[in-house]
């Protein structure tokens, strides 16, 4: 029976990089398009709540956007979606039935946390605060 | 004294039917499935099946969720082969809204399922080493096997779950930047493939526990309706890809894997060079990828469907994989049902344990100390008269032979 090089496979192999990467130490490589956390851009966001309906694992609710914030017009109901990330299954339907294109894809993965984690405080860091300077209206239309 | 021994005139003797229950944790596969496999010595006498360990009740929710929240309920039925199952829902929501997809997107969705083909054999094949006990080559095998999760994240922007079909097309296209990286992947893993397919064909273990072992004759496959590369293994051609020539496959150049063993190794062998053929295709896909719109707006699909129902069939990795799709008008199917490959090929392939070493029953062989459940019966022998009888367990613990 014919010999297989397994063996200079695994000398070889003894003296490459390993090919574990050490996570948390390390990053993992990941496409700069993969599907990662993704949240609302409350400037372009209308509160139509239609990601809400059409989330497959009920992961996104519509909450009031808090006193202190300058709230685009367009957005007459004042509310917002909120996405519960432990529940999330990262398949971007509200992405792409959003009306108005407002939700920020990233690829970021890594989402362990002490902290309830939900896209609360990013979506809301897109909006300004009401005490600033008004603002010259919303500017992605 | 002597005489008194030389007196005896009964023998007993007590054949041990071991019940051995290989699983419900990971008899082979990390699946739950018991196999209770009955063993005389070395061999095994009868094997049973017990499922339903994991029933989640799917085809239930399917029928409260929405046609289009069941897409990605779909593909989360099985988590290696979730872009079929994906495929063959959306290809049957398609034929009841009347819609076909553009070209480009059918290649992009033939390209998804031929990785993912790809990957499953591979993920199958490297477990095949490590339940024989060849865990080097299970490791090497599985590190390569990431090189094509990631030519899968590229395409649809996750390693496992890709959520990449909708109804009318494909979630995200592919520009010239992704497909040189694809093939850059592809001619890195095709000499992998070729060199593991020499280890599993000259390696002398692998030879050892694997040929001439769990062999299906032709009729047997067909009687008992098995599918996928298990019935190829054995001879008989049937692939829905060919038959039904869904997608792309109509265009796209492929041939049917055949051998005429039928044991273990023919069906490790066949999944090779199936990869062999799935890389062509792939191959294939990303130099002859038509022009045009594969990513259709989501936002203007028609959210109520008509009455009609649809009957669709994919070839998965393991086998065909078929849908039924009713609806009675409005937003949710009024049935879904799933008809997965794996089912007929477990539940039925049962009776064929019968016959070979415990240790060639392939749950059980890596990783489960058999443990002896229940000795059923002895049999009593008259020396004298040359009969034998049969005495259960609680008559021989009162002394009653």
């Amino acid at each position: 029976m014919a010999k297989i090089p397994l063996l200079k496979e695994v000398v070889k192999l003894i003296f490459s990089k390993p090919a574990t990467i050490q996570y948390p130490r390390e990053e993992t490589p990941v496409e700069p398009d993969a599907r990662g956390r993704q949240y609302a851009d409350l400037n372009k966001c209308v509160g139509c709540s239609l990601c809400m309906i059409e989330c497959p694992s009920k992961a996104i609710k519509m909450e009031k956007i808090p006193e202190g914030y300058e709230v685009p017009k367009r957005n007459a109901r004042k509310i917002y979606p909120v996405v519960d990330y432990l529940k999330c299954i990262f398949c971007y339907r509200c992405v792409t039935v959003c009306p108005t294109k407002a939700y920020v894809m990233t690829s970021e993965y890594r989402l362990a946390s002490d902290a309830p984690v939900n896209s609360r405080e990013l979506s809301l860091s897109t909006l300004k605060k009401a005490s600033q300077e008004p603002s010259q209206g919303d500017e992605e239309g | 004294m002597t005489e008194e021994v030389n007196k005896a005139d009964k023998v007993v003797e007590i054949p041990m039917t071991l019940e051995i229950p290989v699983g419900p944790q990971h008899p082979a596969l990390h699946e739950p499935l018991l196999i209770k496999v009955y063993a005389e010595g070395e061999y095994v006498i009868k094997a049973e099946a017990h499922t339903g360990y994991n029933h989640r009740g799917i085809e239930k929710l399917a029928e409260k969720k929405s046609f289009y929240q069941d897409i990605f309920l779909c593909g989360r039925v099985c988590g290696i082969c979730n872009t079929v199952h994906a495929d063959c829902y959306v290809r049957a929501l398609e034929h009841i809204l009347n819609k076909e997809p553009p070209p480009r997107a059918k290649y992009l969705r033939t390209l998804t399922m031929e990785l993912e083909r790809l990957h499953s054999h591979m993920l199958v094949l490297a477990v095949t080493a490590e339940i024989v006990g060849f865990d080097t080559l299970f490791m090497h095998m599985m590190r390569d096997r990431e090189l094509i999760m990631k030519a899968k994240e590229i395409v649809t922007g996750n390693r496992v779950i890709a959520d990449y079909i909708m109804v009318g097309g494909v979630r995200r296209d592919l520009n010239s930047e992704k497909i040189d990286k694809l093939k850059k992947i592809l001619t890195k893993v095709e000499p992998r493939i070729r060199y593991y397919w020499r280890v599993f064909e000259e390696d002398v273990t692998l030879n050892k526990r694997l040929v001439d072992v769990g062999k299906l004759t032709p009729v047997q496959v067909t009687s008992h309706g098995l599918l996928g590369p298990v019935a190829r293994a054995s001879g008989v051609a049937t692939d829905s890809r060919y038959h039904d020539a869904y997608d792309a496959y109509a265009e796209v150049p492929f041939r049917i894997v055949t051998r005429k063993e039928g044991d273990c190794m023919a069906r490790s062998l066949v999944r090779f060079e199936e990869m062999q053929v799935s890389l062509e295709i792939c191959r294939y896909i990303l130099n002859h990828l038509p022009e045009g719109e594969a990513v259709p707006d989501e936002r203007r699909l028609p959210r109520r469907f008509p009455e009609g129902e649809a009957f669709t069939t994919v070839e998965a990795p393991r086998g065909e994989l078929t849908y039924y799709v009713m609806s009675k008008g409005g937003v949710n199917p009024y049935r879904v049902k799933i008809r997965t490959p794996s089912y007929n090929n477990i539940i039925n392939t049962v009776p064929f344990y019968v016959d070979h070493t415990i240790a060639d029953v392939p749950a059980i062989l890596a990783s489960y100390d058999p443990c002896i459940s229940c000795m059923e019966r002895v049999i009593v022998v008259d020396l004298r008269k040359g009969t034998r009888k049969r005495v259960s367990m609680r008559d021989l613990a009162r002394g009653d032979v």
